[in-house]
């Protein structure tokens, strides 16, 4: 099992890998979820790569990061557990990043694979939506990492999120982070900005998700990513039974509110 | 970089839609750094950290509600800073730049050999001490103009900084650059820059960039 004191972390994207700690009172931190990792290195998208408004975030980095073989070679060293992600644009790519990812994979408290980024042309979108396709994938992942706690990230988009949780629970993965951005439009002026939306808006949908999983399946170990911003919506993923409460756009906002949702975690978890 | 709590002193209007925001607070910095600001929008926004009237200060372009409230509502703001790289070369040099890097090239001036030229597109509401320029056309020729210097900085829209590039072509000139920023610490990869040696970040590598350094296309 996964056990994270306080059941907080920060979550992939917004977290980058880390630089966030530097900011805030370590104690308060459950885990980093570092950025997604592809196969190879991703230069990310030309800007604007970011937009905000009074209810949202939308952005469209495209995955820029350093590749497999950069990151495994340069794990980062965190005073609080980390979770690695990973991404692919194909089967392929995916089971390679696995295989790759084996020589550090001792180092972290759980690999999640993102299986929804909306910012790059595949990014595992079109994988979910081919459900026959994925669960084969599932498996295969499974058994390439067998020691590790494997965790999937899903968006609502491509899939329904029932539906994934149970190909999750069957191929024997161990959790499922819920959810993803889901695909938005903005304009800053008369530039489109087509990318992920996240922030406040996000929470109504990812508070649903939750809730339906773990009525099917309570036994699922659930991170929820979604809108979370003050206590209160800490509170909310609680009360639908999350396990894990994740801090995402909120960072760019105040990042001193992970110390008051960790303080929180800490104590209604003792 | 520290998480900051800012009390604001006052705010002096410099022309249309330009401010410089006083703090009673004083920030160690270096100067080209800038800090992130909490608003009421989702986002912190960066400003670039400098001097007025012997106080810590930042010149505040009103765009939109955020800005609006930082000069107009605003008590105590929060942020983190400094961040990104100082920045100090040797000779003389000559800053071009907007309304909103004023607080800046008075950070400069104490440490460097600086000659200033601020170009605005509305008149000044305030006496400065620089040379100046209202409008395009007067900008382009007070450009035409300048003597020579060892290197040059621009901190301007995209509109100027292109227009510099052109004028100061095979000359030392760098560019503080904006981008939109979701962390200001290298986190978050919105703020990227393509450079000749590939993908840079404004809030890590900069925000200032050798102008031969950038791609310009």
């Amino acid at each position: 099992m996964l056990e994270l004191k306080p059941p907080l972390v920060l979550l992939s994207g917004p977290a980058g890998f880390g630089e966030y700690l530097k900011l805030m009172d370590h104690r308060y931190v459950g885990g980093v979820l570092l950025k997604t990792v592809t196969l190879h290195p991703k230069e990310g998208n030309p800007t604007p790569r970011m937009a905000d408004s009074d209810f949202y975030v939308i952005n469209r980095i495209g995955l820029e990061n350093p590749g497999i073989h950069a990151f495994v070679e340069n794990v980062p060293e965190l005073p609080v557990p980390m979770i690695a992600s990973l991404g692919g644009d194909s089967f392929e790519e995916y089971l390679e990043v696995a295989r790759v990812f084996k020589k550090v994979a001792d180092r972290f408290h759980a690999v999640e694979f993102n299986f929804s980024c909306p910012n790059v042309k595949e990014g595992g979108l079109s994988i979910v939506k081919n459900a026959e396709e994925w669960k084969k994938l599932l498996n295969t992942l499974r058994k390439e990492l067998p020691d590790s706690f494997l965790i999937a990230k899903v968006g609502v988009e491509g899939i329904f999120v029932e539906d994934a949780a149970e190909f999750v629970m069957k191929t024997g993965w161990d959790g499922i982070t819920l959810v993803n951005t889901v695909r938005g439009l903005h304009f800053e002026k008369d530039t489109m900005i087509l990318g992920g939306l996240s922030g406040p808006v996000l929470k109504p949908i990812a508070l649903r998700a939750v809730y339906e999983v773990k009525k099917r399946f309570p036994e699922l170990f659930v991170i929820a990513s979604g809108g979370v911003y003050s206590v209160k919506d800490a509170e909310e993923f609680l009360k639908v039974g999350a396990d894990v409460i994740g801090v995402g756009s909120a960072l760019f906002k105040d990042p001193g509110v992970v110390e008051e949702i960790g303080k929180y975690l800490l104590e209604v978890k003792r | 970089m520290e998480r900051l709590l800012l009390t604001k002193k006052k705010t002096i209007r410099v022309n249309e839609d330009t401010w410089i925001v006083l703090f009673e607070e004083r920030i160690d910095f270096s100067p080209g750094q800038f800090v992130m600001l909490e608003t009421p929008k989702l986002v912190r926004k960066p400003f670039v950290l400098g001097y007025w009237e012997d106080h810590t200060a930042i010149s505040v372009q009103v765009k939109g509600k955020g800005t609006k409230w930082i000069v107009e509502e605003a008590e105590k703001i929060k942020g983190h800073g400094p961040l990104g790289n100082g920045f100090e070369k040797p000779g003389k040099g000559l800053l071009i730049i907007s309304p909103t890097c004023l607080t800046m090239a008075e950070a400069l001036r104490k440490k460097m050999n600086v000659d200033v030229l601020v170009g605005s597109r509305t008149p000044f509401q305030i006496p400065l001490e620089h040379e100046t320029a209202v409008g395009d056309e007067e900008f382009l020729r007070k450009l035409s103009s300048t003597g020579e210097y060892d290197w040059y900085l621009v901190s301007g829209s995209r509109g100027m900084e292109k227009v510099c590039w052109e004028h100061l072509r095979g000359k030392e000139v760098y560019f503080s650059l904006e981008e939109y920023m979701g962390c200001g610490i290298g986190a978050c990869k919105s703020c990227a820059v393509f450079t000749k040696e590939g993908v840079k970040h404004v809030c890590t590598d900069g925000p200032i960039f050798r102008g031969d350094e950038l791609c310009w296309s």
